[in-house]
């Protein structure tokens, strides 16, 4: 497939990766530096210009792509880019990022001309939303119209002796669900019916989403159901998560220390408690018993502070810490420092960007451990040669089949199940292996 | 500030506002009273607005916002002089003392319906209707009549609108500010012309002997500006039961929001009214103190049954809508009930209607703001905007809020002490609660008040500083006291 990306910034770097090896990549960016670096790392063209230039577009040949993902930092640039690229390539696909949730809302009723719409913002809070329905998760991702849930969990001291310590087929495992990788310092396991989970494994669980939150309850018997958020910083991205939580029901109390950002954001979204203060006074910490919050997200723009605040908070009484991280490199301090759960945004938008690049067949993609694996929602063919197999007779190819979608229904496959025509499964695979497990299905 | 400029537009005004005695004089001719009084005031008032506008024919093309306030003024000043020509000129002993007629006009133009008349038989018919003519004029706004129907009048900004519309913020009905005034005026007439027809129906099917075409006028002319003034001594009193409920009725759509209506009927959501926390607020005030009246009417034996029902919910809205029309003499009430007619003195109707008073929607974003304060000093940091119906009030309308009632408060109570140690000097029989009464009801331009002030009663007994006092009050009231009280600033006459 030909991609045409335009911008070269930390979203545009993360779908490169993704995507060098298998597509033919056009990078067009403004910044030569940024170009330079990519060319350094991966096998992609680059051509330097302005994305909103017509002119600059067709010499660089965005006419001949299949897929063009306009993904700048700048809303007003991706919507140029993204409307000339439909009028000079008629068949690609087009995705824009946005940050704007009005231009997402404006495509869903068809006013903008471009065939998708990726939203940092939102996807943000839509990742962090599914991360508070879990608590115990590191990460979550919902395939087949939410029915199937994919799930990272720490397992710490103190888990359920129900899955610890005895072999997966004795453990007692929530229904509908599968254990489908084991993480070990830098190993990973497809488990077979053997294998015993340990303390300090991170564990990949494939299920229905009862059974993530049962695994949940499992794994951190004390973190019960979120009702009662903290979140730091007002800006898109915390105004993004403080409206899906309130939408689904959930108190919040947002910090800011802006007065003017303070006020805009009580004004929209009245339900929420906003606090005009730093949050890292401890009085006003102790006044507002910020620590009997279930839980606590870190959205402000720096890095740095979110992690001092997140720091702050546990020392306060917050049991279940989420930060934004806006750089790769603030994840692995994030976890190193003793936060719960990070999200960088652009990651998010990157791997939400990278699922259009897929074949045809597949609907969803999800990168997990920084894209070291991958879940593929995918259309078996027709000449499959999977299909009429027992799941216990198939041989482990260093993929699992974790759930089947069948005429819109999940089904949790058991080892005399069969695949049929028409089956979408849930397959979750090494990312290095996803190219050669999606053409064997 | 351009003084010239301001000069200029009052001539403007004061030429055309001459004009309005061509009612009195159709009146006149055909009830066979003299026209010249009418004739005469007309003519000073256009002369002396002609003159002004020809001395001043060199100013500067607009009037800024700055001159709005004293154009604002100055106009319902001169307005009520030329209210008071008529009564001067042939007012006789009642009403032809200088005190007297301008009290008589200040009452008409801001629609307080306080009157100094003792024997309402003595009045001509077209007098009559010339005091119920010029609360019909000033109820909607004489400026914002201007603004409507004039051609080019020379006003820039929102700001001559907004000083003379009761409420804290203007609904914008148009791009155009004229266009608003017109619409409003529109509904205005509207709604009067259908008084008059219901009103008058009931004299032509018998229902009400004592009504007639002319009465039916009267009184709409008189219910729709929320005035108060009535033809007859006893008020609504004189009416039937039938008459009574229709006035009621009509007193509560002329203490709604007008811009709420026009939009309701326009644009046919009756829902708009139910989403409206200030008419929302009003439906439960006026319920509320209507059964509290009902109940004290029927225990204390003063009426019952329907009749008790009736002068309960009457005297209600005609306090809250401060139209001032009586059906009894709550004068002579016991004090609790006595209490409940001063305390809704203070109440007030809808912003955008054509009451007077502190208006509800204040008073609503009072308490919401109360109870801010409240919050804050538990959580300092809290951070919450007032909101009214969903949307956020800005914090300067807030100040301005607070700033009105606290001025507000602070003319009642000066008022009040000036009336009643001229009346204890005079040995005028005032008590306390009455002295406050009286005050409460001119700057909230009610117009009765308790004691002989009473609705059946007169302020003819008064001496010249409280009827002076009052006629202060009642412009201030008129005007929502800002826009006068800006003229006393040093800083408002620099430049």
């Amino acid at each position: 497939m030909r991609i045409f990306l335009i911008g070269a910034g930390q979203v545009g770097f993360a779908v490169v990766e993704a995507l060098h090896s298998d597509h033919d990549v056009t990078v067009l960016d403004t910044e030569p530096s940024r170009l330079a670096a990519l060319t350094e790392r991966y096998d992609v063209a680059t051509v330097e210009g302005d994305g909103t230039s017509r002119r600059v577009l067709t010499a660089a040949g965005v006419q001949d792509a299949d897929l063009v993902i306009a993904c700048t930092s700048r809303d007003e640039v991706n919507l140029v880019a993204g409307m000339f690229a439909r009028r000079e390539a008629k068949n690609a696909t087009t995705v824009i990022r946005t940050s704007n949730v009005e231009y997402v809302e404006l495509w869903r009723v068809g006013q903008l001309d471009v065939d998708f719409v990726v939203c940092s913002e939102l996807e943000t809070a839509h990742a962090i939303s599914r991360i508070i329905g879990v608590p115990a998760a590191r990460q979550t991702d919902v395939f087949a119209e939410g029915q199937v849930q994919i799930v990272e969990f720490d397992i710490q001291e103190g888990a359920s002796q129900d899955v610890l310590g005895a072999p997966l087929r004795e453990a007692k495992i929530p229904r509908d669900s599968k254990v489908a990788a084991i993480i070990r310092g830098d190993q990973m396991l497809l488990p077979g019916g053997d294998e015993i989970i340990r303390s300090g494994d991170r564990i990949v669980v494939i299920g229905s989403p009862e059974a993530a939150q049962a695994w949940s309850a499992l794994l951190a018997p004390e973190g019960a159901t979120v009702r009662d958020v903290v979140i730091y910083g007002a800006g898109r991205v915390g105004s993004a998560i403080a409206r899906v939580l309130l939408d689904q029901g959930i108190r919040v109390r947002m910090i800011e220390a802006s007065p003017e950002k303070a006020r805009s954001v009580a004004e929209a979204l009245p339900q929420a408690r906003v606090y005009n203060a730093t949050g890292i006074d401890p009085d006003f910490l102790e006044r507002e018993r910020i620590g009997h919050a279930n839980a606590a997200i870190f959205a402000m723009r720096d890095d740095a502070k979110n992690l001092y605040a997140a720091s702050l908070a546990e020392v306060h009484g917050v049991r279940f810490t989420i930060g934004i991280a806006h750089e790769q490199v603030s994840v692995e301090a994030f976890e190193h420092a003793g936060i719960d759960v990070s999200v960088n945004p652009r990651a998010v938008t990157a791997e939400e960007i990278i699922r259009f690049a897929h074949d045809p067949r597949t609907k969803q993609v999800a990168l997990l451990e920084g894209n070291r694996y991958e879940v593929i929602d995918v259309t078996l063919r027709d000449t499959s040669e999977y299909i009429g197999k027992a799941f216990k007779e198939m041989p482990v190819r260093g993929a699992l089949i974790g759930a089947v979608v069948r005429n819109g229904d999940a089904i949790f496959p058991h080892g005399d199940d069969v695949l049929q025509t028409g089956d979408r499964v849930i397959v979750f695979t090494e990312a290095s292996d996803a190219p050669r497990v999606v053409d064997a299905l | 500030m351009d003084v010239k400029a301001t000069a200029n537009l009052i001539g403007v005004l004061m030429k055309y506002l001459g004009l309005a005695v061509v009612f009195p004089i159709a009146v006149a001719l055909v009830y066979h009273d003299p026209i010249w009084p009418f004739l005469a005031a007309g003519a000073i008032t256009s002369g002396v607005g002609l003159a002004v506008e020809r001395a001043t024919a060199d100013a500067a093309v607009r009037v800024g916002t700055r001159e709005g306030f004293l154009v604002v003024a100055a106009t319902w000043l001169i307005a009520a002089t030329f209210a008071s020509l008529p009564y001067l000129f042939s007012g006789g002993d009642q009403l032809g003392h200088p005190i007297d007629a301008y009290f008589e006009g200040m009452s008409g133009f801001t629609t307080t319906g306080a009157t100094v008349l003792t024997d309402y038989d003595e009045l001509s018919p077209s007098l009559a209707m010339w005091r119920q003519f010029t609360q019909w004029l000033g109820g909607m706004g004489i400026i914002i009549l201007a603004i409507a129907v004039l051609p080019r009048l020379r006003v820039g900004g929102r700001q001559l609108l907004e000083s003379e519309l009761p409420g804290p913020e203007i609904a914008q009905l148009s791009e155009r500010i004229r266009n608003t005034a017109r619409r409003l005026w529109v509904l205005y007439v509207g709604l009067t012309a259908l008084e008059t027809l219901a009103l008058a129906s009931l004299g032509w099917l018998g229902i009400d002997e004592r009504m007639n075409m002319y009465e039916a006028l009267a009184h709409a002319f008189t219910t729709m500006p929320s005035g108060g003034f009535s033809t007859q001594a006893n008020s609504i009193e004189a009416f039937s039961a039938a008459t009574q409920w229709i006035v009621i009725v009509f007193m509560l759509l002329a203490g709604a929001n007008f811009a709420l209506m026009y939009r309701g009927i326009t644009r046919r959501q009756p829902r708009a009214f139910a989403r409206d926390e200030e008419f929302r607020l009003y439906l439960v005030l006026v319920g509320v103190a209507s059964t509290a009246l009902v109940v004290q009417l029927w225990s204390y034996g003063l009426a019952e049954g329907e009749a008790a029902v009736r002068a309960g919910i009457f005297q209600t809205v005609s306090i809250v809508t401060t139209t001032g029309y009586a059906t009894a003499d709550f004068a002579a009430w016991p004090t609790l009930s006595l209490l409940t007619i001063f305390a809704l003195m203070f109440a007030g109707g809808s912003a955008g209607s054509t009451s007077g008073g502190i208006k509800l929607v204040r008073h609503l974003l009072v308490g919401k703001v109360l109870r801010r304060e409240l919050d804050q000093t538990v959580s300092p940091e809290v951070v919450s905007p007032i909101r009214l119906n969903g949307a956020a009030v800005d914090e300067r309308t807030l100040r301005g809020i607070a700033a009105f009632i606290l001025l507000y408060v602070g003319f009642w109570a000066v008022g009040a002490a000036a009336i009643a140690i001229e009346s204890a000097f005079d040995g005028i029989e005032i008590g306390a609660l009455d002295a406050l009464a009286i005050s409460a009801s001119a700057v909230g331009n009610v117009g009765p008040a308790l004691g002989i002030t009473g609705p059946m009663g007169s302020y003819e007994p008064l001496g010249d500083v409280s009827k002076l006092t009052m006629i202060f009050l009642m412009w201030v009231g008129r005007l929502e006291i800002i826009p006068v009280v800006v003229l006393l600033t040093r800083n408002y006459w620099r430049m």
